[in-house]
């Protein structure tokens, strides 16, 4: 790594502060500047007094200007102190996503490994057929796995093979559903999640191995009798790899956006779910935590494609 | 819920040309569309979808509200084709009229979209230093939220409508759309026409709007069209976690999850709506994607 490039690449982890405090800002500015009232959704059940309201906004810290409210709250998380849930029984909020966290990575990990390793050999066989029915049928394949909304594919795996066939549960039981053991409840999930990663994937390994096999280090390994095979997994793959990184580096951000939806309708108890019941229960610390810590997640591994690019290719400059 | 398109015909990062190059674009784009079926099904798709919407209250068998007394969950047969709810509606007419809802979704989202990334990728291009910087670091910023996590949240703390629905994709999409628009303003700007127009004297505005502008309308129409298949199915999205279109509104979305408790005994409620959105977006992705093969130099050399 050039000095250069470390350097640059210092200056942007050390955007990464203020850059989440930015974050943050947009996020509880949008979230304090919209109508309703998380106090007044608190004590609705004990009837509606005004004291009472009035004394739960202040235990809140609601009472204060949005500033100072900001502040107050910046403190803490820099102590890593997301404060306690208004519902989910006042549980801290890092431990409720302590204990969420679990049930989502290894979804969502099970679901990126299963797309790199179907999609890989799919990209580089479609390559190397190029413009024959292979390429043509996964070209095909992936516009309509682009294209399919999660959810319709979701509700038609839970009608045919929970509903019609009986052969795989529709949801998980709950907590305690999301160990390994259980493998038949994560098949519809995982199958959800990676499609649309394969056909991505696929099209870039493809389209950068298009790119690669036709330079002179291909042929010259052509030339000095190398296998086909080799050539195309040892020498050619190692070049494809890079806008790879990119794509899987997206959608590792996109992590948290698409649990949303897979968790709603599998039942999964994961951060997803936590996240839908957190904006339907207007629990403010809760949605705060989890965008500030997922902006942050971002952020990362914006910077993590950055370094492994010039790790990967030392002819990367940034300046 | 992830937006990217895919590089179909062109490598990752190759960058579409100008159209002042070329000698018509627009002839292009018919003779890609002719020549490729796929672009050419996509294209007469999005018109019959487009016609659907527009003619919709004349083609409907039954009032898309209108109750058809004792049949509740009727399946498929010949006077209902897509069988009936459990309100006994007409569910083949709520499908027609779901066009309408979804497509002025989608345009109403796109057009907020465009007007955002183009202005602020323009101002940004062009006037580049501290203005570039501003405009670049705050996109930034929107693009380390997640999008669709942004989205739920706002639409579920500011009260979920239609038109919540559209403000909210509008407001939280404009950012890939900035960074192109903004690249090609940094490379046109420095290009020997545009120079000329300054140093014959036209303003910057007249600059703007006369010499650079006209040569983005291709990167921006590619834009476009794949926003609004990403705004539609957005909005699907979010009427099916019952964060967007609320019913009775027969939005695709919403009828999904209105049919999603009884998929033990009335397939045809999962079937149907969802089918309609999956063509719609497919529909408009080819059309996009043929805009950008059309647009493309490279690609027609290949």
């Amino acid at each position: 790594m050039s000095g250069k490039n470390g350097a640059y690449l210092v200056r942007r982890a050390l955007m990464l502060v203020p850059m989440t405090v930015g974050v943050s800002a947009i996020v509880f500015a949008l979230i304090h500047l919209s109508p309703g009232d998380p106090a007044l959704a608190m004590v609705s059940e004990q009837g509606s007094d005004p004291a009472i309201i009035a004394q739960v906004r202040a235990n809140l810290g609601l009472d204060k200007p949005l500033l100072v409210q900001f502040g107050i709250w910046l403190g803490n998380i820099a102590r890593l102190d997301f404060g306690t849930a208004y519902s989910f029984n006042k549980t801290p909020v890092m431990d409720l996503i302590a204990q969420r966290l679990g049930a989502t990575l290894l979804l969502q990990g099970l679901a990126l490994g299963i797309s790199v390793l179907i999609a890989i050999p799919l990209g580089v066989m479609a390559a190397t057929r190029r413009n024959r029915l292979f390429d043509h049928l996964t070209t095909g394949g992936s516009f309509l796995g682009l294209a399919l909304p999660t959810f319709w594919l979701a509700l038609l795996l839970q009608l045919v093979f929970s509903v019609r066939l009986g052969w795989l549960p529709a949801a998980t039981a709950g907590q305690d559903a999301a160990g390994l053991g259980k493998l038949p409840y994560f098949i519809m999930p995982v199958i959800v999640l990676s499609l649309p990663t394969i056909a991505i994937l696929s099209r870039y390994v493809r389209s950068s191995m298009i790119d690669v096999v036709g330079q002179d280090y291909v042929t010259a390994a052509r030339a000095r009798g190398l296998g086909e095979r080799p050539i195309l997994y040892r020498h050619a793959l190692k070049n494809a790899v890079l806008p790879m990184v990119t794509i899987l580096g997206s959608q590792a951000a996109h992590l948290l956006s698409g649990s949303v939806v897979v968790e709603n309708i599998f039942a999964w108890p994961g951060l997803g779910a936590l996240a839908y019941d957190s904006i339907l229960r207007r629990d403010y610390p809760v949605i705060l935590a989890l965008t500030v810590l997922t902006g942050f997640f971002i952020l990362l591994i914006n910077l993590a494609v950055d370094i492994v690019y010039v790790l990967i290719d030392p002819r990367i400059a940034f300046d | 819920m992830t937006t990217q398109s895919l590089p179909l015909s062109a490598a990752p990062g190759a960058r579409e040309q100008p159209a002042a190059t070329s000698d018509s674009p627009w002839r292009h784009v018919v003779v890609t569309f002719r020549d490729n079926p796929l672009y050419l099904a996509g294209a007469l798709f999005v018109i019959a979808i487009i016609l659907i919407a527009i003619l919709a209250p004349i083609l409907v068998p039954y009032g898309p509200e209108a109750f058809n007394r004792r049949q509740p969950l009727k399946p498929p047969s010949t006077t209902f084709w897509f069988g009936t709810d459990r309100q006994t509606r007409d569910i083949f007419s709520r499908v027609l009229v779901g066009a309408r809802v979804t497509l002025s979704v989608g345009i109403v989202a796109t057009a907020i979209i465009m007007v955002i990334g183009v202005v602020l990728g323009a101002i940004s291009g062009y006037f580049g230093g501290w203005i570039d910087n501003a405009i670049m670091r705050f996109t930034d910023l929107v693009l380390a939220i997640p999008q669709f996590f942004l989205l739920i949240a706002i639409a579920a703390l500011f009260s979920p409508s239609l038109t919540t629905t559209m403000i909210v994709i509008g407001l939280t999409s404009w950012m890939s759309t900035a960074r192109l628009v903004r690249g090609e303003f940094l490379r046109l700007r420095a290009q020997d026409f545009v120079l000329a127009a300054g140093a014959l004297g036209a303003t910057k505005g007249r600059i703007i709007a006369r010499h650079i502008l006209p040569n983005t309308i291709p990167i921006i129409l590619v834009q476009t069209t794949l926003w609004l298949s990403s705004a539609m199915l957005l909005e699907s999205s979010l009427s099916f976690l019952g964060l967007g279109a609320q019913p009775p509104t027969p939005s695709w979305g919403c009828m999904l999850a209105n049919g999603r408790t009884e998929m033990q005994t009335a397939w045809w409620q999962t079937v149907f709506p969802g089918l309609a959105i999956f063509l719609t977006v497919i529909a408009f992705n080819m059309v996009g994607e043929g805009l950008r093969a059309a647009f493309d130099p490279r690609s027609r050399r290949r």
